[in-house]
């Protein structure tokens, strides 16, 4: 008889790992483990407790009779009471009068349990939870009884496990997508971002970054926190941030890395980085550059293609005093910037350098189209798939804008830096000066500001700019909005005017009844008329 | 925007481009920057690269509540730059003294 009993329940146990409950969500998976724990062994409650990240602490993730165990949060230390020494001692330990044992969790004694069992959920002979069992009236568990909670322990732990390592891949994969930055969309400028999770899809600690800077400047970034798992994600996704936000305050480049460092110093004492930011300033056909120990940018123009010379500097974190100084580079229109990470470059025994190499090949072979650079690179590098290493990539090029400028912008404040830039930019390219640039610029702001304030009210609009030079080198800029005329009030927009006519050889307003175009014209090569 | 203060007269300095947006956010702060007790405010907009007709107006606007309250102001403008052009236009001699350095700017409010 007691063979069959045996049988049966081993037989019962076997269901607990079938493979209808594969498909279960861990939450479910366990829930029904539970149950049939306790129908098994015929006791009154059951519960597991996983352990955390830190592996210092066990925390209830379902029960069975002890469902507040679970609602209340309870975090038992490992070494601490009875689930706190099975996970200590990875052995099973049995209580028969629970009001004698020392206990941390104060349901266990609140539900009037009398007698319970426990053993470790062990995987490779390491611990990742604990699976008891309790009753409410004495019981002593013989041998067979802990065996056999034992072994529905070693089956749940393998299910536990990998359903685990599964809802952390699936987490590591949204994570790390959603630190992934939607890139900004800016006239004339094409950009493409990729990232490849490691091979294992362990979590990385790589990232890019690209954002438009309150002044109309393009910010670009690049890191790679050294380390895997949570936790380095975890602190990319902080110093993601802060490169963001000191970034936004108006930083250069090499301030912004040198608090940078001081902010993972702070979070994270040991932790090292690399980095590099840019700030690409197409108006003055230059990037500002600043990095921390990462590997060197790379310039295509044309049929060639080559690393920016930039001088070796230390990771961020690895040293408490560094200052990160800026480097002001000469950037040609129409020439691509690619910034990467090692993780693109490494084959396990190779030289670094040989990756350097592979990569500048590629992109040398001057595909247009950053998106096709971008699958390019990845197909020829990574031929394989991901590497051990997760890898990021991040090429822009902000394309020359010809003989005739044409943009359009929401008729907000916000975009007058941007659309100072853009004619910045255009100018450059027409060889105006920079006083010129920086005079032609200012009396567009001015048309613009006055478009914003006085064409629409309230009510979104546009503002279109247009710019050309004709062949005796006479720069019309044409600023032009779709509301109706309202005269410029207030000393502000006096001076506006003031400085318009100041600024160039002549301002002409055009009314009509579809809108208004402010007409500047200046000569290149001659003073203002001011 | 950084203010110091040289016994009875502050200095503020305006970096980098004071356009309508900065100057949104800059309009306290600025006219904060003066104490009961001083006799003169010195704007220093050497590290200026960029100043439009808002940040002209608020110059212009702090020149008109210094006279009220009789206090001077000067204006410390880098030689050639866009800045320089820009209030040679509008005129800010007109309502302040305009100076190359902050020492000279002090010596003439001192």
């Amino acid at each position: 008889v007691s063979d069959r009993v045996a049988a049966d329940q081993l037989r019962d146990l076997q269901r607990i790992t079938d493979a209808a409950l594969a498909y279960l969500p861990l939450e479910g998976l366990l829930q029904e483990l539970l149950l049939r724990v306790v129908a098994i062994l015929n006791v009154d409650t059951s519960a597991i407790l996983l352990l955390e990240d830190d592996e210092a602490t066990l925390v209830p993730r379902a029960a069975k009779g002890l469902e507040e165990e679970v609602e209340r949060g309870i975090r038992i230390p490992v070494g601490r009471g009875f689930a706190g020494r099975i996970a200590a001692t990875r052995q099973p330990v049995q209580i028969r009068d629970l009001s004698k044992a020392e206990v941390v969790n104060p349901i266990l004694r609140e539900k009037g349990l009398h007698s319970m069992l426990g053993v470790p959920l062990l995987v490779e002979g390491a611990v990742v939870g604990v699976l008891h069992v309790g009753t409410l009236t004495e019981r002593i568990f013989n041998d067979d009884e802990t065996e056999l909670l034992q072994s529905a322990g070693d089956r749940a732990a393998l299910a536990i496990y990998s359903r685990l390592t599964e809802r952390e891949r699936g987490l590591a994969d949204s994570l790390q997508r959603s630190l992934m930055p939607r890139l900004p969309e800016l006239p004339a400028v094409s950009m493409a971002g990729r990232y490849l999770p490691a091979a294992a899809a362990r979590l990385g600690g790589d990232w890019y970054d690209a954002f438009q800077l309150p002044d109309g400047r393009l910010g670009l970034a690049i890191g790679d926190v050294v380390g895997h798992g949570f936790h380095a994600a975890a602190i990319m996704g902080q110093l993601r941030s802060g490169l963001r936000a000191y970034a936004l305050d108006g930083m250069a480049p090499g301030e912004v890395l040198s608090k940078l460092s001081r902010l993972l110093r702070q979070l994270e004492p040991g932790r090292t980085a690399t980095v590099v930011y840019v700030v690409l300033d197409a108006h003055g056909g230059r990037l500002i550059i600043a990095s921390a120990g990462h590997p060197p940018p790379l310039v295509q123009t044309g049929e060639d293609a080559s690393y920016l010379d930039i001088p070796p500097s230390v990771p961020l974190g690895a040293s408490r005093h560094v200052i990160y100084d800026d480097l002001v580079l000469e950037h040609t229109p129409g020439s691509a910037l690619v910034l990467y990470t090692d993780g693109l470059l490494e084959r396990p025994g190779e030289p670094l350098d040989e990756g350097l190499e592979r990569l500048r090949s590629v992109v040398t072979e001057g595909e247009e189209d950053l998106e096709h650079l971008g699958d390019r690179v990845i197909d020829v590098l990574l031929p394989e798939g991901p590497g051990e290493d997760d890898a990021a990539l991040l090429a822009v090029r902000a394309l020359p804008l010809g003989d005739e400028l044409q943009a359009r912008f929401p008729a907000e404040i916000e975009s007058i830096p941007g659309m100072r830039r853009l004619l910045g930019r255009w100018l450059f390219e027409v060889r105006a000066t920079r006083p010129e640039i920086d005079d032609l610029t200012l009396a567009a702001a001015e048309a613009a500001a006055n478009a914003i304030e006085h064409a629409y009210g309230l009510a979104p609009g546009l503002v279109e700019l247009r710019a050309s030079v004709s062949k005796d080198g006479t720069v019309t800029v044409l600023v032009r909005d779709f509301g109706s005329w309202r005269s410029p009030r207030g000393a502000n927009r006096g001076r506006g005017m003031m400085l318009m006519e100041g600024l160039t050889d002549g301002v002409q307003v055009i009314r009509r009844d579809e809108g208004t175009t402010v007409e500047l014209s200046r000569k290149l090569g001659v003073a203002a008329a001011a | 925007m950084r203010v110091d203060y040289h016994d009875l007269v502050g200095v503020v300095s305006l970096s980098g481009e004071f356009d309508l947006v900065q100057v949104h956010a800059l309009r306290d702060r600025l006219l904060g920057a003066v104490r009961n007790e001083d006799h003169g405010l010195v704007i220093d907009l050497s590290e200026a690269s960029y100043i439009d007709s808002v940040g002209v107006s608020l110059l212009f606007e702090l020149a008109e509540r210094l006279e009220e309250r009789q206090l001077r102001l000067a204006v410390v403008i880098p030689e050639d730059g866009l800045v320089d052009r820009v209030l040679r236009i509008v005129d800010i001699g007109s309502v302040a003294t305009v100076h190359l350095n902050v020492d000279a700017a002090l010596a003439d409010l001192g």
